[in-house]
C-alpha cells in the first residue's frame, strides 16, 4: 500500500514546492506593476543587512566588511554618453584643424 | 509628458525588467528541477515570460499618458 501512495505523495510534494514558489512571487508583487516591483526591491534591499547580521551571529564568524565601492553605473553611463556625443559634435572642426595643420606642414617642407 | 516624467518611467521600466527577468529565471529553474527533469526549456520559457511581462508593463506605462482614462460611475 505504501508503494502505491509514494508516487502520489512525491507528486503532491512537487506541486506544493512549485506552487509555493509561484505564490511567493505573486504575493510579493514581483509579477505585478512596475511600481510594485520597485517597492519590493526597496524592501528587499532594506531587509538584507539585518538578515546577513543574524546569519553571522548564528554561525558565529565574522564576515570581513565588504569594501564600499564608490561606483555608480548610472553616472558612468551618463558621462560616457555625454563624452561620446561631445566628441562626435567636435569631430568636423577637429578634423579640419588637423588637415590645415598637415597641409601647412607639407607646404613648409616644400618651401 | 515632461522629460522628468519620461526619465522616471524609463527608470521604472529598466528596474521592472531586471526584476521580472530574475523572477522568471528563478521560477523557470524551480519548475525545471521539480517537474521537468532539469531540462533547459522551462528556464528559457520562464525567462521569456518574465521579459514579456516587463515589456507589456513598460508599454502600458509609457502609453498611459496618451490614453483616455475613464471611471465607471456608480449606479445610484
Amino acid at each position: 500500500m505504501a508503494a502505491k501512495i509514494l508516487p502520489v505523495f512525491k507528486f503532491a510534494t512537487k506541486v506544493t514546492i512549485a506552487g509555493g514558489a509561484l505564490y511567493v512571487a505573486y504575493d510579493s508583487g514581483l509579477l505585478g506593476d512596475s511600481k510594485e516591483g520597485s517597492v519590493t526591491l526597496g524592501r528587499a534591499k532594506a531587509a538584507i543587512p539585518p538578515a546577513v547580521e543574524e546569519w553571522m551571529k548564528y554561525f558565529g564568524f565574522e564576515l570581513h566588511a565588504t569594501p564600499k565601492i564608490e561606483f555608480s553605473p548610472l553616472d558612468a553611463w551618463n558621462s560616457g554618453v555625454q563624452k561620446s556625443i561631445h566628441a562626435l559634435s567636435v569631430t568636423p572642426s577637429t578634423v579640419s584643424d588637423y588637415t590645415k595643420q598637415g597641409l601647412q606642414y607639407v607646404k613648409d617642407l616644400t618651401k | 509628458m515632461s522629460e522628468k516624467e519620461l526619465g522616471q518611467k524609463w527608470d521604472h521600466c529598466l528596474a521592472d525588467s531586471a526584476i521580472k527577468f530574475g523572477t522568471g529565471l528563478g521560477l523557470g529553474i524551480v519548475f525545471s528541477v521539480v517537474f521537468f527533469k532539469r531540462r533547459t526549456w522551462p528556464i528559457v520559457f520562464g525567462t521569456g515570460l518574465g521579459l514579456g511581462m516587463a515589456y507589456s508593463n513598460c508599454q502600458n506605462d509609457l502609453r498611459s499618458h496618451y490614453v483616455l482614462h475613464s471611471k465607471v460611475a456608480k449606479e445610484q
